[in-house]
């Protein structure tokens, strides 16, 4: 992980008439971190990630891609939705195909071979390519939906709310599986989540939103260490304290 | 921007080399393919990848020459020896290595004469359970009305007004625009023919008639079937899709009840009185005709009408309503529960459910006109 700002966002506002969900909100991602963005439902999350990845304006404020526009590059982003979102009328390979399709003059052969590789990077077998989204469990159409966010090697990926309606091994080989790619891939990992085993296991740095700002940011250790209010009632309580345990029991 | 990928292959005294030049990224690998596959006949064990010249790599480049390597003589056993250095080579060559799943299986699909027949057997088996189930569904549908008639405080008046609103009153302004159109088609076609044997006063009957036993009913009903069925059949759809129908079951409401009994008494109330302004409407435009073109004035059209027209006509066309309505409406719920999981089955069910509606309009309209001429009525 370097020093390298890989998404900086400053003085971002958001309002849906007259509620306000982002006021003045900073945030920098580093290049190469898994971010974990936690805060209490309705602080704008998703919002936020929405925004990010340019789906919605935000009323005020900037977005940019500092280490990127550097290079004069724009950076290539990968989002998986909540539930996967994946096209219900494509096969899965065909899901994680169709932006190779989009976007590059691979040959058929050459795209379908790296399709399934993203697949098996991402914990899919050749048995579930051929099936219809709405044939595979829920969280197989995550790992696919994950697939179809790498297709084109993004070098930001989103992840919205990635462990949500896993089972407890499915979420933790899923986090297994994020880190795993984040780290071979050289990913920066933009990921909304619930979940606190996920920020103890995976997130290099956790940014907790709270009340249209982001309220406290960095390791959960230094975070813990003079939090208060929510985030304090957030990391230690029963589930937080849980969580916490595990980590440094196993 | 992006370098353009290329490479260069040599023999070294000791082992072949590979050696990579430019970006070798998922934009940039697509004219390699070719020339990598001569490349992997001449590689042999111990053969090198020099990354000492490579730009930007990424899974798809490193793809590449894995299957390059894997292909060839040097094995797909061990990983791919590096000379240079390089930030991310060794690491995405060593995931890729790692994450190759085997050979892709090909979708299984029947080629030729076989497809053609599997494809066919499969359509007349689901054309052949479609009927069975839609008549199960329409048998069903009769007794639980005959259940909520028996017992009234089943009835769900709430929802039948609605229903009778979106579907049916909102839909009289189309209904009597085109009936009155049909109607001024029909006069004017009528008048010029008849014309020719001084017959125009034969208009009234031609308009009346043709507008009473037939088109009043038959356009309001298509016009049904456009409109209503394609919104039953997506609203019903769409909430099986998202899981409300089985909520609905859950807690103990039954989805024949609440969602498709209100929608066949809303039909089944409304088509009558639609029928009945398409009617109006109809002759309305026959008698502007007949009042420009043909000096026929409203009181010589009236008088005519009464004279000459009998009302059997009116309730030979009235009396289809009720049954085209009951129709229209189950084909539309029947279809609208069938939606599956996914966005494709929701198009095909909708577009299913506006043919066969308007498919069985026709074909019992046919049935209809065939059983009162017999009758002579």
């Amino acid at each position: 992980m370097s020093e390298e700002i890989a998404i900086r966002v400053r003085g971002l506002a958001t309002r849906f008439g007259p509620q306000t969900v982002h006021e003045g909100l900073d945030l920098d991602v580093r290049r190469g971190e898994i971010l974990g963005v936690v805060g209490p439902s309705g602080t704008g999350k998703s919002v936020l990630l929405r925004e990010v990845t340019g789906l919605d304006e935000p009323t005020a404020g900037e977005i940019t891609f500092p280490c990127f526009e550097e290079k004069g590059v724009e950076p290539r982003l990968g989002v998986m939705f909540q539930d996967g979102a994946l096209f219900s009328n494509l096969t899965v390979i065909e899901n994680v195909e169709a932006p190779l399709r989009e976007h590059t003059h691979l040959s058929p052969e050459l795209r379908s071979e790296i399709a399934g590789l993203k697949l098996s990077m991402a914990g899919l077998g050749p048995d579930s390519h051929h099936k219809k989204p709405s044939q595979i469990s829920g969280g197989m159409r995550k790992r696919a939906a994950v697939a179809r966010a790498i297709a084109l090697d993004p070098e930001l990926l989103f992840l919205d709310e990635p462990t949500a309606g896993l089972d407890p091994i499915s979420a933790e080989k899923f986090d297994r599986m994020t880190e795993e790619l984040a780290r071979s891939l050289g990913l920066t990992v933009f990921l909304v989540t619930h979940d606190l085993d996920t920020l103890h296991a995976i997130c290099d740095r956790v940014a907790v939103l709270y009340q249209g700002k982001v309220a406290a940011i960095g390791t959960i250790p230094e975070i813990t260490a003079d939090a208060e209010g929510w985030v304090k009632e957030y990391f230690s309580g029963p589930r937080g304290r849980a969580a916490q345990a595990g980590v440094a029991g196993g | 921007m992006a370098e353009t990928a290329a490479f260069d292959f040599r023999e070294d005294e000791r082992a072949p080399v590979l050696a990579l030049r430019g970006d070798w990224t998922v934009d940039t690998i697509s004219g390699l393919e070719r020339g990598l596959a001569e490349v992997s006949e001449k590689l042999k064990a111990g053969a090198v990848v020099d990354v000492s010249g490579l730009g930007r790599f990424d899974v798809a480049g490193a793809y590449l020459i894995d299957r390059t390597f894997r292909e060839s003589a040097a094995g797909d056993k061990g990983r791919i020896a590096i000379r240079g250095e390089h930030a991310n080579a060794m690491r995405l060559l060593q995931a890729v290595r790692k994450s190759y799943a085997g050979p892709a299986s090909p979708p299984r699909r029947l080629q030729g004469l076989k497809g053609v027949a599997d494809a066919t057997g499969r359509a007349m088996v689901s054309i052949a359970d479609e009927i069975v189930e839609t008549v199960g569904f329409f048998g069903e549908t009769l007794v639980t009305i005959g259940k909520q008639i028996a017992n009234p405080h089943r009835i769900r008046p709430v929802s039948i007004v609605s229903v009778m609103e979106k579907a049916g009153f909102n839909a009289l302004p189309i209904v009597m625009l085109l009936s009155f159109f049909i109607g001024m088609v029909v006069a004017y076609l009528g008048a010029r023919i008849l014309a020719d044997f001084g017959a125009t006063v034969f208009v009234v009957e031609l308009v009346a008639i043709s507008m009473l036993r037939e088109f009043g009913v038959v356009i309001a009903a298509v016009i049904l079937a456009g409109r209503t069925n394609s919104s039953f059949t997506a609203e019903i759809g769409a909430m099986k899709m998202r899981q409300e129908i089985d909520a609905m079951r859950v807690i103990g409401i039954k989805p024949m009840d609440a969602l498709v009994v209100p929608r066949v008494i809303a039909m089944l109330l409304m088509t009558p009185i639609l029928t009945f302004a398409a009617m109006m409407a109809g002759m309305f435009g026959g008698l502007l005709v007949c009042w420009g073109a043909l000096d026929i004035s409203p009181a010589m059209f009236f008088g005519r009408f009464q004279e000459v027209v009998p009302a059997q006509h009116f309730w030979v066309g009235f009396v289809k309503a009720p049954a085209f309505a009951l129709v229209l409406a189950v084909i539309s719920c029947k279809q609208g529960l069938s939606v599956g999981g996914d966005v494709g089955s929701l198009g095909a069910r909708v577009t299913t459910s506006v043919v066969q509606g308007i498919f069985m309009v026709i074909l019992m309209d046919a049935i209809f006109a065939l059983w009162f001429l017999e009758m002579d009525w």
